[in-house]
């Protein structure tokens, strides 16, 4: 049985068509990635799957459940971490996720275990006695993860969980993610971080302007859609707009930033070998000199660029 | 264990902080033991129906614990207002409630906190109150007068939360809301003797039906008309029930 069913699913709000007839399947232990740009339809998705919003049209099945007829015993059996902030202000750390396994009726010895554990795993064991509204953001992520793992669920549902952490944080929210998996749990997780998706995702699905562009595994969106490559090279004058609108004009060049940090341009390209010499050519035209020069390997990053600007045109 | 006493049992732990409970006993306790007392001096005794004469201080003290209500009731609003604001409305609308639950559990919540903050203003305010004997029948319509008050502006708060999506429309217009509440009705003052036009706001208040009815339940002081302040109150508060209710059907997460 799929975890999750989705047959041709539409979400219109008004005239806005915020999922526009998308298809997908989840099996059991999967982690499956809905992976986009803001305002692609990722969290409307969720509110969807987690019966707070009515679907416009499409047929759901969630843990086996019609979603229009027994929205009540999905919710039983699944946990969600909006992409909105959820806490109780007044409350502290380790009295919020308490009192958020009181809600999901957890007795009270599996409450304080749970507490104890979780309070270590997300970091925030100084932070336990402290009111939510004092904590930091990232604090507060970290205690929204954390709580719902308090309860027992067999699907759980994450709207770019790791948004406002810090990179250690993040990691170790992933790794904890991870173990979870293994012990069985199956996993619907938005992001818009392709590193994030590609550490933690068995498959993905890129979703623009509300439909689904394709779905497949870390490694095939990278062989489909990563031919382009990067060619890195530095100028000993530093920058040059003269030359990026030049460059810019090349057909086989995607596109060319500057990295801020160490003023290398980057440009995308299928064609290295075309484009190199030109690059050459051009930089002598403006007299600038390039002091060095190579191919970078495509990263799931410029799969996702160039799958989004081939969804465009 | 049940779900309405787990729903209603976290919104008492998120709701009740130290603020509001300043709020809801601190502040009826000032009109009781200082205004009441201090007025008193200059405003004799007078017949409140029925020919029951009482002084200004006992006549305040009932309406001190009737004013708790409108903070009680507010509290409903606010509750509502912050579970939104905060994100916590939709995530227990994910959870293994209902939208009938989550709200039901906010209305018994109020009931609770209103009920339970005019009894305990009641108990302080014994003092000033002794000698007044409670039959069954009086605290029977002593507390009816609670409840419909609580139901009213409990519903009254929850309107203004779905209505107002700004907190500082929110914050002023409910603080607006509460002082006309408060001082057009038979709180501080009998109606019967004050000028016609405040007369006539405060027969549209259902702040002076609880007040009234509270009062004749606890000094034996019905008059003829109390039949029809129950009736009124008790419409006032269905109406803005069923209002509340339709409000909170209608918000969009
Ligand atoms: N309640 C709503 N009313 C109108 N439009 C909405 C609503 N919620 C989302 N949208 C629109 O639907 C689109 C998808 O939004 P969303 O699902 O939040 O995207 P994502 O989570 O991928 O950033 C956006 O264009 C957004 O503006
Ligand atoms: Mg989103």
């Amino acid at each position: 049985m799929d975890i999750i069913a989705v047959e041709s699913l539409s979400k219109h709000y008004g005239d806005k068509k915020a999922v526009d007839d998308v298809g997908f399947t989840v099996s059991k232990g999967e982690v499956f990635g809905f992976l986009g740009p803001n305002g692609a339809g990722k969290t409307t998705t969720i509110k969807v799957l987690t019966t707070l919003v009515r679907p416009t049209s499409g047929n759901v099945r969630v843990l086996g459940h019609d979603l229009r007829k027994e929205a009540k015993q999905i919710r039983n059996k699944i946990g969600v971490v909006q992409q909105q902030e959820s806490y109780d202000q007044n409350i502290s750390v380790e009295g919020g996720l308490d009192l958020y396994g009181f809600l999901w009726d957890v007795p009270k010895q599996k409450r304080a275990e749970r507490v104890e554990i979780l309070l270590k795993q997300f970091g925030l064991y100084e932070a336990r006695k402290t009111p939510s509204l004092d904590l930091s953001i990232g604090q507060r992520r970290r205690l929204q993860v954390a709580r719902e793992f308090m309860h027992d669920m067999d699907l759980l549902f994450l709207d770019e969980p790791t948004v406002g952490l810090d990179s250690l944080a993040r990691r170790a929210t992933l790794d904890f993610l991870k173990e979870k998996v293994k012990n069985g749990l199956t996993i619907f997780f938005t992001t818009h971080i392709l590193e994030e998706a590609e550490y933690l995702c068995n498959r993905i699905a890129v979703i623009n302007n509300g439909k689904i562009v394709t779905t497949d595994t870390p490694q095939n969106l990278k062989r489909k859609f990563g031919q382009s490559k990067s060619v890195d090279f530095k100028l000993l004058e530093g920058t040059s707009p003269e030359l990026v609108k030049l460059i810019e004009r090349i057909d086989d060049v995607n596109k060319i930033v500057q990295d801020v940090s160490d003023g290398a341009y980057h440009v995308t390209t299928a064609k290295p070998e075309v484009v190199i010499p030109m690059l050459y050519q051009l930089a002598a035209r403006l007299n600038l000199h390039i002091t060095s020069i190579y191919i970078a390997e495509p990263t799931l990053e410029d799969a996702f660029i160039s799958i989004l600007q081939e969804d465009k045109s | 264990m049940n779900v309405m006493v787990r729903l209603v049992y976290r919104n008492l732990r998120a709701n009740l902080d130290k603020g509001s409970l300043f709020f809801e006993l601190i502040f009826p306790l000032f009109f009781i033991f200082i205004q009441g007392a201090a007025v008193s001096g200059i405003v004799p005794p007078f017949d409140i129906g029925n020919g029951r004469v009482v002084s200004y201080s006992l006549f305040l003290a009932a309406g001190a614990v009737t004013l708790t209500v409108i903070n009680g009731g507010t509290n409903a609003g606010t509750q509502l207002w912050f579970d939104r604001r905060h994100g916590m409305f939709e995530q227990i609308l994910m959870g293994p409630f209902t939208r009938a639950q989550y709200i039901f559990s906010i209305i018994i919540t109020t009931l609770i906190i209103g009920m339970a903050a005019s009894i305990l203003v009641f108990v302080f305010a014994l003092p000033v109150l002794s000698g007044i004997s409670i039959t069954l029948q009086a605290a029977l319509l002593t507390g009816f007068a609670l409840f419909l008050g609580t139901i009213f502006f409990g519903a009254f708060a929850i309107t203004l939360s779905v209505a107002l999506k700004s907190s500082e429309a929110f914050q002023i217009i409910s603080t607006v809301a509460f002082f006309i509440f408060l001082f057009t009705s038979s709180v501080f003052f009998p109606v019967d003797r004050a000028p016609g036009y405040i007369q006539a706001v405060s027969l549209l208040n259902p702040l002076t039906y609880t007040t009234d009815m509270f009062r004749a339940g606890l000094f034996d002081a019905a008059t003829t008309i109390l039949p029809l302040e129950i009736t009124t109150l008790s419409i006032e508060a269905a109406i803005m029930f069923t209002v509340a209710v339709a409000a909170f059907r209608r918000i969009k997460v």
